[in-house]
């Protein structure tokens, strides 16, 4: 690993708190902040250039800053173009779609680039591979290979956001995680699509391909940090690392389980005589539904308590289901649940 | 006349927000350059006529609603702030766990969400009207909801999505009879068609400047005399106060008491412009050409095979339906429609959930496109509209 490799991230939330770049000689430490989920300490090998941006002006002013040593080699990167930074598949398509004069030409190129677009299963449709503010629904997959570069799946419900994905899956497959993160969104001008930089809740292009330099960046820092890590095999899905998972709650202490958490809100609001809460996740891994790698997605509940007192079967699931919108949201699959009311369960023999 | 990417602009998203007229841009520019000062504050010439015009244009608008009093209307930042603050003030105060509200399916989230956080407060319950199969509100289901536990009706004059027309009078009585009040959305109505508060009965009133070429940033809430008088502040600060002490105040009667601090003056009075520009042209011309462009819209649209529109049939003068229109194309994703549809033929017209999640979730749709007329649309626009839109559904299906 190169001492001087020098990639920028960008974090695509305004929210995310500024992270600071500390160098030592050899060495960077650093708290990295990506929408706002905070990541263990890692220690890396090389040269991290972090920070807070919202606006392209803010990336590009940052990205020529030094923050310690070797002010000199900083400087000549400064002026690398948007275009060289470029890994070369992207190259080729924006060399392709400059290529050509007429507006619904690359339209039709778009498209039949989505065409091409091998489905993905349904099983990779998940919260967690969507792209956020995206007016059509799009999903991204990525994985790191042995190889040391990432390659990534996409779909998509929109013709058009379907051959966009394909563009960047195609532009970036086979590229290594540090080009990728170079990549900055100034190269979607070249393509003449009208696609806007502005980053906001319909910016699907932007979003795209902020989800794959974040998903990236988990998957680069997942396999570097572990210390027993190695690039997971695509044929053993449930071995995964779980550095590598988005899901905030492995990361932090603070942070409760989801079981914890469905524990306290139906503690919390129905008052339970009895409660009981088992993660069965195990069971399900691996069949359609359950995220590759996860736990804590499938769970036993049994609650007795007065709450459902005249609600009918249907009623108390939904009040449950009301309750842990939050977690079913955030990879909770599914709950098997039973709801009685004390007196029914004195009633039985 | 405008390009948009090299064509004629054909501004078709008047749901979302309208033009403005210059008389309404004029009024705004001299208020800024003729007698910007704060309102109600000083006696100094500049402060009398700003407050002089600002009350004005809160005339001007009571009198477009035939509210019986100037002082019944609010200024809001816009409608969704006006329900917020009928939720946060009436809501709170009166509502308590097991009294129900009534709303439905095809509510804007605006008319939804305040509810919602009302009832996670208070433990009043939601219920929800469905649609018929005719795709508007189930007014027998409505009737069947209303019981003595039902404190709010809360719903809209005109759809957004489905264009149906809501029978508000008929609502208030049946609503009254069980002892239960009325809030009327009215954002798609107050632009389009002569709205009477009276008439309608209605315990509250909202509506959205911008919708109705006004400025952007006002809206307005109109409330009963004796309901405003009742409820308690909404936000605290200048301008809704009489006396103020450290650890105390006493507060303004309405509208004051939930206007605080510094409003949008410039804005209120292009309000008031926009409502002079309106009534100059009559709103009942503007609801008779209206009623003929949701006709000609609804019918072209429907010639088109492969286009399903939501909402009820328009009517033999097209006075069941606003003129808008949200559809879907069958095997064309809405977002591709509107790009395809800006790009190519600098057309605008909008496509997604049109801040109704739960109505598309329950027509089983994940977005629609969307094209919303006002009076100063045309025919040919429509025709332009759907050739467009013709081009865009071939464009696609070639890739099918």
């Amino acid at each position: 690993m190169s001492a001087m490799a020098m990639a920028m991230v960008s974090c695509p939330s305004s929210s995310c708190s500024l992270a600071r770049g500390y160098l030592s000689t050899s060495e960077v430490h650093h708290q990295l902040c990506v929408t706002g989920l905070l990541l263990r300490r890692t220690t890396l090998p090389c040269r991290l250039v972090t920070h807070a941006s919202v606006g392209i002006q803010q990336a590009q002013a940052v990205r020529g800053r030094d923050w310690g040593l070797g002010a000199s080699a900083s400087a000549a990167q400064v002026q690398e173009t948007a275009e060289e930074e470029l890994p070369s598949k992207l190259r080729e398509v924006v060399q392709l779609f400059q290529g050509v004069a007429e507006q619904r030409a690359r339209y039709q190129q778009l498209l039949y680039y989505g065409q091409k677009l091998a489905p993905l299963a349904k099983e990779f449709c998940t919260p967690e591979n969507k792209v956020q503010g995206c007016v059509s629904q799009v999903w991204v997959v990525c994985k790191l290979r042995d190889d040391g570069r990432m390659y990534f799946e996409a779909d998509s419900d929109s013709a058009l956001t379907k051959g966009l994905a394909a563009l960047l899956v195609e532009g970036l497959s086979g590229a290594t995680p540090v080009e990728i993160l170079k990549v900055s969104p100034t190269f979607m001008e070249k393509l003449g699509l009208q696609q806007s930089l502005t980053p906001s809740r319909s910016n699907g292009f932007l979003n795209m391909l902020r989800l794959m330099q974040k998903k990236t960046l988990e998957a680069y820092m997942g396999s570097t940090a572990a210390p027993s890590s190695s690039s997971p095999s695509p044929d053993a899905p449930e071995k995964e690392p779980e550095a590598i998972e988005s899901k905030p709650k492995a990361e932090s202490a603070e942070i409760t389980t989801v079981k914890d958490s469905i524990t306290s809100k139906l503690t919390e609001r129905l008052s339970p005589v009895e409660l009981e809460v088992e993660d069965v996740s195990h069971q399900h891994a691996g069949h359609a539904g359950a995220p590759r790698g996860s736990s804590e997605t499938h769970f036993n509940v049994k609650v007795i308590s007065e709450a459902f007192q005249g609600l009918s079967l249907v009623k108390r699931h939904r009040l449950i289901y009301g309750l842990l919108q939050e977690e079913l949201q955030n990879g909770l699959h599914a709950l098997s649940l039973i709801t009685k009311t004390p007196a029914e369960v004195s009633d039985k023999p | 006349m405008q390009e948009v990417h090299g064509y004629k602009l054909v501004y078709l998203d008047n749901a979302a927000t309208s033009q403005k007229p210059a008389s309404v841009l004029k009024a705004l520019r001299d208020y800024y350059e003729g007698y910007n000062a704060n309102v109600h504050r000083g006696v100094h010439a500049l402060s009398a006529k700003a407050t002089d015009e600002y009350e004005l244009a809160r005339k001007k608008v009571a009198d477009f609603i035939n509210s019986p009093s100037d002082r019944d209307v609010v200024f809001t930042r816009n409608a969704s702030e006006a329900i917020n603050l009928v939720a946060y003030t009436w809501g709170l105060t009166n509502l308590k766990e097991g009294d129900e509200i009534v709303l439905s399916v095809a509510e804007h989230h605006s008319n939804l969400v305040p509810w919602q956080l009302v009832s996670q407060k208070t433990g009043a319950v939601l219920r929800f009207v469905d649609l018929t199969s005719e795709e508007t509100l189930d007014l027998e289901q409505l009737k069947g909801l209303l019981n003595e536990r039902t404190k709010l009706v809360s719903t809209f004059h005109v759809s957004n999505v489905l264009g149906c027309i809501n029978p508000i009078a008929d609502i208030v009585e049946w609503a009254h009879a069980v002892g239960a009040k009325v809030l009327v959305d009215a954002c798609q109505s107050v632009p389009h068609m002569a709205v009477d508060v009276q008439a309608l009965g209605a315990d509250f009133l909202v509506a959205s400047s911008h919708k109705m070429c006004g400025p952007t940033g006002m809206g307005f809430l109109w409330g009963k005399s004796e309901i405003l008088e009742s409820m308690p502040p909404f936000l605290g600060g200048g301008e809704m106060i009489v006396d103020v002490f450290l650890d105390r105040s006493t507060y303004a009667s309405p509208p004051s008491r939930f206007e605080a601090g510094t409003p949008a003056i410039g804005e209120a009075i292009g309000l008031g412009a926009a409502v002079d520009y309106l009534n100059r042209i009559g709103m009942d011309r503007i609801h008779e050409y209206e009623m003929e462009l949701s006709k000609y819209l609804y019918e072209s649209l429907s010639k088109i095979p492969s286009v399903k529109i939501y909402g009820p049939p328009a009517g033999s003068n097209g006075e069941r339906r606003a003129s808008l229109c949200a559809f879907n194309v069958e095997g064309i994703h809405a977002t591709d429609l509107s790009t395809f549809l800006d790009q190519q033929h600098g057309i605008a017209v909008r496509s997604g959930h049109h801040c109704t999640q739960p109505l598309h979730r329950y027509l089983g749709i994940n977005a629609s496109a969307r094209a919303s007329l006002y009076f100063y649309n045309t025919t040919d626009e429509v025709d332009t509209f759907i050739n467009g839109l013709k081009d865009t559904i071939d464009f696609f299906s070639a890739f099918k």
